[in-house]
């Protein structure tokens, strides 16, 4: 994953330098920086970069239309980091194709997230990138065959305690609210589904629990949603 | 349009009224003054029958009496008496002119005009004429004769030539009043476009209004220009603030980059990765500020695209709460939640809401760093037509009469005094948040438990009128 070669087009030389030194300290060793359009494309030509992190606003063209060049010569992942915070650009950026828009000012720590959750999503090897099976107790969870596995037994999951079970460890350790969960059980307009989404919920923790009715792991927040506790010895 | 139709309705009516008016006056004036003269004196019959009563038959012949010859004098008159051959048998001041004696046809003419020039009346007297004579010049006789029918015929006569009258007037007041209107309709049409604030561009050239017609032109491109020039100042300020942040972005960029670098940077020692920890926190107290002064400027200049759709405002709120939950808000605040009526939707930009709903949430516990214990309630109104979320805590709350000052812009003129605690951008953000979605911000100090109750309001989504609110400012340009 460090070896990856990494791409920062920013027209601010401190931004460039300070971008490089997180990564450098994060492992990341591989680093080629540019200034403007033309030397970003010539970067991505000679250097053939794995991620690039790109400013919108650059002293000969916007970042987007940087964007739809490259995406003429590579599908490379591309995070941009911008300083104009507009719900516009956020979704125009997104939209041309971008992976990821982080508005400045950002956190190193931010930032270094978002960019390994990218490399992760579009390098890991196929085999990690099954990550989404996780251990619950005495359980394991594994999402992408949709079954609980025991000591003894294996439990499947149907289709709506899937979907369920999906957005609770997206958001594991978290509240996640009923709206939320119904929504992503049964698409938007899923008002009035949040006594459907009770039985799901029992149904879940007959599968996932050892006690079902004194749930350990998947918790009630009472008012508010359900709350994935995936930590041991909370 | 109306007011054009309206306003010739009235002209004419005005025109009917004075023409007939005028008809009556008319009359009365020709009773008054013309046939005043007729009757000034007594008629010449009159005076011939005193004068013909007045002579009496003697013996030797006729006699005047005194009062019938004064009568003569009064007038100026002259008489005579004839007899049944035609011949003077009596007379009083008649001129040497005068024949003595008459002829059949003499008499007949005489009857009807003149003698001599001189107008003359007659009158049966016994078996003879008497004829008195007034000066020459003195009366007019004319003759005055009518068919029968046409006689009879003549008050529908009159009856016509009324109304043929009062056509004629109305079409000629019509006629005027229409070359009137069709003159004024556009100074009309353009003073109504005034109001709308519409350009308006009227011919000069020609009519009656031609400088009215110039004033309004001027006035509107008067008002055109002052409305051009707020709106660019509007835009200016809007664009330099939104400038002003972005220039901010990059080098806080670097203040928080570095400084949290420091933070983790285990060779140093605690108190100085203590310190980075505070420039940290406070660059990002500079940076929430700089994103909620670009929304409130976008928001105060209206160029804040609207995504408005139908959301359900307690599923925002638990959200919001959720959220608070979420980032580890500590043991010392307790929430209660309550939400009724919670399928209730309204109109409203998911992500200005939330924000207004978490920026309420995170006031209460920003201002009470001692803990509190905060309530989230949403409900409906009494009257079924808006929809609430009340967030109320026991804090200290604010001051009663600071709380209409601070939903005000810190520094603005409508602010006495500046904001004491935060950047005071955050009340006044919300309450535009809720002007826009046609909505408002109450805040109250809670009686009962002393802390501040921010309640805000919005109207009910209505299904029937879904499909004209859409989005209407969600196409505008952004900067």
């Amino acid at each position: 994953m460090k070896d990856k070669k990494i791409l920062i087009v920013d027209d601010e030389p401190d931004i460039r330098v300070m971008i490089e030194r997180f990564l450098r300290k994060e492992g990341f060793f591989r680093i080629y920086t540019a200034g403007d359009c033309s030397s970003a494309l010539a970067a991505i030509g000679a250097s053939k970069p794995d991620i690039a992190i790109l400013d919108v606003m650059l002293p000969d063209g916007d970042g987007f239309s940087l964007l739809s060049s490259i995406r003429t010569m590579s599908t490379l992942p591309v995070l941009f980091l911008s300083a104009r915070g507009e719900d516009e650009d956020r979704l125009l950026g997104l939209g041309l194709g971008a992976d990821d828009y982080i508005v400045k000012p950002f956190l190193p720590r931010e930032l270094l997230l978002r960019l390994t959750a990218i490399l992760k999503r579009v390098y890991a090897s196929p085999v990690n990138n099954r990550l989404t099976s996780f251990r619950l107790g005495d359980s394991v969870i594994d999402l992408d065959s949709a079954v609980v596995r025991w000591d003894q037994a294996e439990l499947p999951l149907t289709a709506k305690e899937h979907a369920i079970l999906t957005k609770l460890y997206e958001n594991r350790d978290r509240i996640v609210t009923t709206d939320a969960l119904c929504q992503a059980a049964w698409g938007d307009d899923s008002y009035g589904y949040e006594n459907s989404l009770m039985v799901h919920i029992r149904r879940i923790r007959e599968k996932v629990e050892q006690d079902p009715s004194g749930p350990i792991h998947l918790l009630t927040v009472r008012g508010l949603g359900y709350k994935l506790v995936t930590k041991e010895n909370p | 349009m109306r007011s054009v139709i309206a306003i010739l309705r009235r002209f004419v009516a005005s025109t009917l009224l004075v023409s007939i008016g005028l008809l009556i006056f008319n009359f009365i004036l020709l009773g008054t003054l013309v046939f005043k003269e007729m009757n000034q004196s007594q008629s010449p019959e009159g005076v011939l029958k005193k004068v013909a009563s007045k002579l009496d038959k003697t013996g030797s012949g006729y006699v005047l009496e005194e009062s019938g010859s004064n009568l003569l004098r009064e007038n100026d008159a002259w008489a005579m008496l004839l007899d049944g051959n035609g011949d003077v048998i009596w007379d009083s001041g008649l001129p040497g002119e005068i024949p003595r004696s008459y002829s059949l046809t003499d008499i007949a003419k005489l009857s009807r005009y003149y003698l001599l020039d001189y107008p003359v009346y007659t009158w049966e007297k016994d078996e003879g004429l008497l004829v008195m004579g007034y000066p020459k010049w003195s009366y007019g006789k004319y003759q005055f004769q009518f068919l029968y029918d046409w006689g009879r015929s003549l008050p529908l006569r009159l009856t016509v030539l009324l109304l043929l009258n009062v056509a004629v007037a109305l079409l000629i007041s019509i006629v005027i009043g229409m070359r009137m209107m069709r003159g004024i309709r556009p100074l009309v049409e353009g003073v109504h476009g005034l109001a709308r604030d519409e350009e308006v561009k009227l011919d000069t050239a020609k009519g009656l209004f031609g400088d009215l017609a110039g004033s309004i032109n001027s006035a509107s491109s008067m008002l055109q220009s002052r409305t051009a020039a707020l709106k660019m100042r509007d835009e200016a300020r809007s664009n330099w603030i939104a400038g002003i942040s972005h220039d901010i972005r990059t080098p806080l960029s670097m203040v928080l980059g570095y400084s949290s670098e420091l933070e983790e940077n285990a060779s140093l020692p605690e108190e100085q990765r203590e310190q980075a920890a505070i420039i940290r926190r406070q660059g990002e107290k500079l940076r929430s500020l700089i994103s909620d002064l670009n929304l409130v400027s976008m928001l105060e200049y209206e160029m804040q695209p609207l995504h408005l759709k139908p959301l359900r405002l307690a599923a925002l709120s638990r959200q919001a709460v959720a959220e608070l939950l979420n980032n580890r808000l500590a043991e010392r605040y307790q929430i209660d939640l309550e939400l009724k009526e919670v399928a209730v939707q309204i109109n409203g930009d998911e992500k200005l809401l939330s924000r207004a709903i978490g920026n309420l949430l995170q006031n209460s516990v920003r201002h009470n760093p001692d803990g509190c214990r905060i309530a989230v309630e949403t409900f409906l109104s009494e009257d079924r037509s808006r929809y609430a979320v009340r967030i109320r805590d026991n804090g200290k709350g604010i001051p009663e009469e600071q709380l209409a000052d601070v939903t005000e812009l810190p520094y603005s003129s409508k602010r006495k005094k500046p904001a004491s605690n935060g950047h005071g951008l955050g009340l006044p953000m919300v309450s535009k948040i809720a002007q826009v979605h046609h909505g408002q911000l109450l805040l109250e100090r809670s009686a009962a438990e002393g802390g501040l109750s921010a309640t805000l309001l919005f109207p009910v989504f209505d299904q029937q009128s879904n499909n004209k609110t859409g989005s209407e400012r969600a196409d505008r340009p952004v900067f």
